[in-house]
């Protein structure tokens, strides 16, 4: 089973993009949206997961305010990321230590925890930190 | 067998913890019925029983619980 399962998943190459940094560093926050976008457009799964203050920005109506420099504002540029197929993750310890239920999140968000995270690694070929 | 296993009040790791209990005491085709309120339980607990080689067979949402159903395959 486990042969079969790595043979059917080896297809298709998967990045994940780990997002600790916060709305306190704006600046961090845009670069996985834009890597995981460039890489559905270069036929790689991507995934994003939200973890310890990475979640702020995931807050409904928070990344509409944020914006640096020439680039869009940070909804826009999360928006972009999921309709080009980015799977969002967010982590529930970090929710709770942050009180943000899983009803003050943007909509689109998978709320998963700590066996989700070791599965996500495992499966993808390599592994980004922000 | 049937097992029921109510985690509510328990949260992150531990409704994945405890179902590898349960499960490893159960025998091959015993169905586990995890219920837990944990907003990650249903994602973590249908990856773990993927990667650990069991089968969920059905996942039932009740209000802010959430009902996992797995099925021991080895």
């Amino acid at each position: 089973m486990e042969e079969r399962r790595e043979k059917n998943e080896k297809k298709v190459s998967r990045i994940l993009y780990i997002q600790t940094s916060g709305v306190d560093t704006p600046e961090r926050l845009y670069a996985p949206f834009i890597l995981a976008m460039t890489a559905k457009a270069m036929d790689i799964e991507a995934s994003i997961f939200f973890m310890i203050k990475g979640i702020t920005p995931l807050r409904q109506g928070v990344a509409e305010g944020i914006k640096i420099g020439n680039f869009p504002s940070l909804k826009e540029v999360m928006d972009q990321a999921v309709k080009a197929g980015v799977k969002l993750y967010a982590c529930a310890q970090s929710c709770e230590l942050l009180n943000m239920p899983k009803t003050d999140l943007v909509e689109y968000v998978t709320v998963a925890g700590a066996a989700t995270v070791n599965d996500l690694v495992l499966d993808a070929d390599a592994t980004l930190c922000f | 067998m049937q097992i029921e296993l109510d985690l509510r009040g328990l949260y992150c790791p531990m409704p994945v913890l405890r179902t590898r209990e349960e499960v490893a005491k159960a025998n091959i085709g015993d169905l586990i019925i995890v219920i837990a309120d944990d907003p990650a339980a249903e994602e973590d607990l249908k990856r773990w029983a993927k990667r650990a080689g069991h089968e969920v067979v059905n996942v039932k949402r009740e209000g802010d619980a959430v009902s996992v159903s797995i099925k021991k395959l080895v």
